[in-house]
């Protein structure tokens, strides 16, 4: 019997799509002091005392502030620092 | 940097030591509770809880050893360096947060964040006093950022 050979036909694409990013939040809160929250900006985001000051009235007058966006393994790292200086701070896929 | 210090009436001492005792312990649970903990994946979750946990306790130790060792009067708290000032700060920041938590729950946050404002005349003594002393660590706190940076303060 005739074996017909079928050669099958393979496509490949490659799809290269960017990580998704991860924002990290700072949320308001009545404990802490402004002066506080500039401090802990500055040690664990490595900011500016003037960036770090701009974020703080972020979150003061607006009750949230993204601080941070980029690769989710550095946001949780940076999340976890912040909550260490009892920030309110969450992560968030960004949109 | 030079050192910092933080001082205080030798009272003024007795009452904060007396009331860190009764808070500190459940500080650890109250910054767990208040951490955002991602509840996606497992590994993060337990890797977070320790290190809060952890964190908790060794800042329960450094306010214990801290005021046990200001005598005198005025009571003057050193701190050696930043790393020192800075983890004396987030300590500061955890019994505040506790208080919050545990005793002062049902103050709504505008009026909380002007605490010294409060009209305390009706509270219970007990939570009067716990007032008092929730003012007296964030007094303590912006004497410490002042030192630290000056400017941190609009």
């Amino acid at each position: 019997m005739a074996n017909p050979k079928i050669k099958p036909e393979i496509k490949t694409e490659s799809v290269v799509a960017p990580a998704p990013k991860w924002n990290v939040v700072v949320l308001n809160d009545p404990i802490n002091f402004t002066g506080y929250v500039v401090v802990a900006f500055v040690s664990v985001l490595r900011i500016s005392n003037g960036e770090a000051k701009r974020l703080m009235r972020q979150v003061h007058e607006d009750g949230r502030a993204t601080v941070w966006t980029g690769e989710r393994e550095r946001a949780e790292l940076l999340a976890l620092e912040l909550q260490q200086w009892h920030l309110s701070a969450v992560l968030e896929a960004d949109a | 940097m030079p050192e910092l210090r933080l001082s205080m009436t030798a009272e003024a001492r007795t009452v904060l030591t007396d009331l860190l005792r009764l808070i500190a312990p459940a500080a650890a649970r109250v910054s767990v509770n208040r951490a955002g903990i991602p509840d996606n994946d497992a590994e993060v979750a337990a890797f977070w809880t320790d290190t809060l946990t952890a964190q908790a306790a060794e800042e329960a130790r450094l306010l214990a050893t801290a005021f046990a060792n200001a005598k005198g009067d005025p009571a003057v708290i050193l701190l050696r360096n930043e790393a020192q000032a800075c983890a004396f700060l987030r300590a500061l920041s955890a019994v505040r947060m506790a208080l919050r938590d545990l005793v002062f729950a049902d103050i709504p946050d505008a009026e909380l964040e002007a605490a010294a404002e409060l009209d305390d005349e009706q509270m219970p003594t007990e939570k009067r006093h716990a007032l008092a002393c929730y003012t007296c660590f964030g007094l303590l706190q912006q004497s410490l950022v002042l030192q630290l940076d000056p400017e941190a303060f609009d």
